[in-house]
């Protein structure tokens, strides 16, 4: 080994200087603030020295987000997108690497017994009151939304105390996360490989999309959507689905294992992005997807149709939350980001990849009446739909996948979910997707 | 050279071929794909051609950036391979005389490389979770990068050292050099060659090692970790035209360092 | 003056003794601890449960994942051997030119020191359902529908893991027969020997110990290999690194730590295995 190395090495020497070469090579220019002058400057001269740093997934940790929030606020943010498995492990283990955590609630239960989120004040959010109610106090217009199973983002939203690490059942003037994109996610398809219509979660496990199919490889993710797919398919009935029991755990994943030993499934993906490129490439045609990943494949012009089931919806929602070690100006400064985020631009930004906002009435605002008309009324496209970085998603006169928001919203049955047998759950989660 | 050939040299040519084929097919591939215009997809067909993704590297991307982890990679690879040099031969040094404790101590290094990766990176992170110090890619990075290198850079030096005479040292020593003067005098001209390689092996291995840094760089990336990172985060060209970039600075590496390497043998051959 | 003298080696490797007991020692020894503590899903505490041990020794899954890294190791290992030898073989014996020698062994090299994951990926637009093989194929009428098996599979995750280790095989046999007295060869040839029983009962011998240097890699990095068997397997693919690695996501640190106990026995007891076939100290 030495000899043949060490040759080698010998022929390959005297290359130190080419790695200075190189580094100047790529001090490239940086493509950041479109106008840094601009923004508040009488009294945030001092907030200016502020950097807020972020941890999340690539679904809202976007660089424009970052842009337009230091361009308005005046302070620095830096962004880190993670995958959402790492983005809860670092909230857990690693407080000291991250000043907000924008996360989902179902990651809460999970994230909050560690102690290193501090409760938000709610008084210092102005527009808290205007935030859809179902996020607030549960209720959404008596529509099935507010019977739906699994870890609701109303059950996890309060904290009994300033300084609790306990939730509370009714609300409280102390909240955990500050709710800013939330949706209705489903199933979506190539119409020109599947050739039919798809109408029920069951699909995942026909026969005629066998090796063309994927699943989430999140567990409390993937394990709400697997067990939709099996209520539909007639495979198994659960008590709360929410909720599992051991048993309810160990039969769903046994079906799980055998569609994955009869070849049902293509690959298994933990980003939105890796799905957008396994439906791009053809190599699925039917899987759990994100909104924002469904665009991204109708961006590049290839058709993709984020499926209404008659089953109904899996629900998600995101928030940010304060990390335990942010005090005085950068507190100040975390206070003033939620209640931007909240005016409506994000809301905006957000809506044009086809997330709901929060504050639905602020974003309306920065949208234009076309734009919020298909969105969130399920109006045909009065002129063609755009999305945040240009590239046209539907051609005037489309109707959004599954209508408006309320019937999108409101026919939600299951959230994503940590239930009480978590621990347990992420263990054959785990042996599924290693068997 | 004009002795006839066998058949089996010929069958040997072409499997030669086809392994070279099996080696830069795939790099070829994607350097084809990189090189799309903005139209362009990740598969084939190229729709055009173009060096759009190229520059598209250096530019913001919807989510993190190439340019600081490659420059994080590039010092750490730099301090990694430092290191490992003035760790690694005085150790190697040390075992041109006999001493108790010296197979133990052989057997430690020997076992560094051949843990499997994951353990070094799950126990580097428990023992700075353990002892509440932060993860971060100067330091825990730094040591699950040493736990790679430093054998290796001790196993070559233990090569050299094995060919070394020691009579000119002796000579040096009996004309009344220190110790420390020997070293410099006589020691280090001549294990110079072998420590050059040493620092590109090092670099390299520093710079694309993925498994062990992959739990314990902290809040900032590497560039393989990024990149990484970029291929479940990126829908673009952006992500082959980031390899393509990759592999030539790799390919300009070995260049420089191939040709720098025949100055330096010319020079001593003339001087 | 003499005790100094004495205690000179121990100063030296000092430095590098410190540097591999902290970022080595110290932290399989903590796996090792941590293995016996207790979790929930969000933090673990000190304790000693063999629940743990129990949880991966009675596991159905661990056996299936074991059985299936195995598999990889085997295969990977072959196709490594079947590969470096003959290449190796190529180089040291049937090329005179020392020159060229070298430029060819770079040639083969090169790849080797270009990113890991870059390579890794390079092979989805080469082997996935609409990439170049496919595209061939079905252009040349040979298969009607694309071949599904050539991405997210076995297959392909032999064919990365090869792809990324081969050179380590590569160069340790290449090594050892360079190192080959050219000398025995023409004595073997003197004595009559045929091209076959040279390759038998000469160079094989003395390539052995190269070979098993090799294989000491090979089947270790292997061993604990995660992200090709996630980014070729597509996910779908098992191996106890990515087992390990998923059990770390999902912060299940004692379970991961346990499981990492094993995999360490279980690669040691392989290179106690190798390295009792061949005596390799003469590489050294």
């Amino acid at each position: 080994m030495a000899k043949v190395t060490r040759r080698k090495m010998i022929q390959t020497g005297l290359a130190a200087g080419a790695f200075l070469t190189a580094t100047r090579c790529s001090s490239a220019p940086k493509g950041t603030p479109n106008n840094p002058a601009t923004g508040p400057e009488v009294n945030t001269n001092q907030s200016k020295e502020v950097t807020l740093r972020f941890i999340g997934t690539g679904v809202s940790q976007i660089n424009e987000i970052r842009d337009k929030a230091q361009e308005d606020l005046g302070f620095k943010l830096d962004m880190r997108a993670l995958s959402t498995e790492e983005n809860n492990q670092i909230a857990i283990t690693q407080p000291g690497q991250y000043d907000i955590f924008d996360g989902e609630y179902f990651s809460l239960p999970l994230v909050v017994p560690s102690g290193n989120l501090q409760a938000l004040d709610i008084s210092r959010i102005k527009n808290w009151d205007k935030i859809v109610p179902f996020f607030t106090t549960g209720k959404f217009k008596g529509m099935p939304v507010e019977n739906s199973q699994g870890t609701t983002p109303f059950t996890v939203m309060y904290l009994t105390g300033p300084d609790s690490t306990e939730f509370s059942p009714t609300p409280t003037d102390y909240a955990t996360l500050v709710p800013f994109q939330y949706n209705a996610d489903t199933l979506g398809y190539r119409p020109d490989l599947t050739g039919r219509q798809i109408e029920s979660w069951s699909a995942l496990f026909d026969e005629e999309f066998k090796g063309k199919t994927s699943i989430l490889d999140i567990p409390q993710i993937g394990i709400m959507d697997a067990a939709m797919v099996a209520e539909a398919a007639g495979l198994m009935t659960f008590a709360d689905k929410g909720n599992m029991t051991k048993k309810e755990i160990d039969q769903i994943t046994e079906i799980l294992k055998e569609q994955k030993r009869n070849g049902q499934f293509r690959a298994f993906w933990k980003t939105f992005d890796e799905s957008v490129n396994l439906m791009t490439s053809g190599e699925v045609i039917l899987q759990s997807m994100w909104s924002p990943a469904v665009t991204a494949v109708r961006a590049k012009e290839i058709e993709c149709i984020y499926a209404p089931l008659k089953e109904g919806y899996r629900g998600w929602g995101g928030g940010i939350g304060l990390s335990q070690n942010l005090e005085g100006m950068a507190l100040d400064a975390a206070y003033e980001y939620m209640n931007w985020m909240l005016d409506g631009w994000v809301g905006s930004f957000l809506g044009r990849q086809g997330y709901y906002s929060a504050v639905p009435e602020t974003a309306k605002e920065y949208m234009t009446p076309e734009e919020w008309a298909y969105w969130y009324e399920g109006e045909p496209a009065a002129s063609d739909i755009v999305d945040p970085f240009g590239n046209t998603l539907e051609k005037a006169g489309a109707v959004r996948d599954g209508g408006s928001f309320e019937e999108r919203f409101g026919n939600i049955v299951v959230w994503n979910s940590t239930m009480d047998e978590n621990t347990y759950l992420v263990q054959k989660w785990n042996e599924f997707i290693a068997s | 050279m004009l002795k006839k050939r066998s058949l089996s040299f010929y069958l040997l040519l072409i499997f030669f071929c086809l392994f070279v084929l099996f080696l830069y097919g795939p790099i070829i591939a994607i350097v084809l794909l990189s090189l799309q215009g903005p139209d362009g997809q990740l598969m084939f067909p190229v729709r055009s051609f173009g060096v759009y993704w190229l520059g598209q590297v250096f530019q913001e991307q919807r989510v993190g950036n190439f340019v600081e982890p490659f420059k994080r990679s590039l010092t750490l690879g730099l301090l990694v391979t430092a290191i490992a040099i003035a760790v690694s031969v005085p150790a190697a040094m040390a075992f041109r005389s006999r001493f108790r404790g010296a197979s133990v101590i052989l057997y430690l290094t020997i076992a560094s490389l051949i843990v499997p990766s994951v353990l070094v990176s799950l126990g580097i992170g428990i023992l700075f979770q353990v002892m509440g110090w932060p993860t971060n890619w100067f330091s825990s990075g730094l040591g699950a990068h040493l736990t790679w290198t430093v054998p290796f850079a001790f196993l070559i030096m233990l090569g050299v050292f094995n060919r070394f005479d020691p009579s000119y040292e002796e000579a040096a020593r009996d004309l009344g050099a220190s110790g420390v003067k020997t070293f410099q005098e006589i020691v280090l001209p001549l294990i110079a060659p072998s420590l050059i390689g040493i620092t590109i092996l090092g670099f390299t291995l520093s710079y694309d090692e993925f498994t062990r840094t992959s739990l314990v760089s902290g809040q900032d990336n590497t560039l393989p970790l990024e990149v990484f990172g970029m291929t479940t985060n990126v829908t673009s060209p952006a992500l082959y035209a980031l390899g393509t970039l990759t592999t030539i600075f790799s390919f300009a590496m070995i260049a420089i360092a191939y040709s720098g390497y025949r100055i330096y043998s010319q020079r001593q051959r003339g001087g | 003056m003499s005790k100094l003298k004495a205690l000179r080696p121990y100063f030296l490797v000092a430095p590098q003794t410190i540097v591999l007991l902290i970022f080595l020692v110290l932290p399989i020894v903590l796996i090792g601890v941590v293995s016996f503590w207790e979790f929930n899903g969000y933090s673990m505490t000190p304790a000693f449960t063999l629940d743990n041990y129990r949880g991966v020794l009675t596991s159905s899954v661990t056996l299936d994942t074991y059985l299936n890294t195995f598999k990889y190791v085997v295969l990977v290992w072959a196709v490594c051997l079947a590969m470096a030898f003959p290449v190796a073989y190529f180089l040291s014996f049937c090329i005179d030119n020392p020159r060229l020698q070298v430029i060819l062994f770079l040639i083969c090299t090169i790849p080797f020191w270009t990113s890991n994951i870059i390579r890794m990926i390079a092979w989805i637009p080469v082997l996935g359902r609409e990439g170049l093989v496919n595209q061939a194929l079905t252009g040349l009428g040979l298969v009607e529908t694309p071949v599904a098996w050539l991405l997210y599979s076995d297959f392909a995750v032999v064919v990365g893991l090869v792809y990324l280790y081969a050179f380590f095989m590569i160069a340790p046999i290449f090594n050892s027969l360079m190192r080959i007295d050219r000398r025995l060869i023409t004595a073997a040839q003197d004595m009559g020997a045929s091209g076959f029983q040279i390759l038998k009962e000469v160079i094989l011998p003395l390539a052995a110990p190269g070979i098993s240097i090799g294989s000491i890699f090979v089947v270790t990095l292997v061993m604990g290999e995660f992200i090709t068997v996630r980014l070729m397997g597509g996910g779908q693919s098992a191996s106890v690194g990515k087992l390990i690695n998923t059990q770390i996501g999902s912060l299940q640190y004692p379970l991961a730590a346990a499981n990492a106990v094993v995999l360490l026995a279980v690669t040691l007891l392989l290179v106690v295995l190798i390295l009792r076939t061949v005596d390799v100290r003469k590489e050294m």
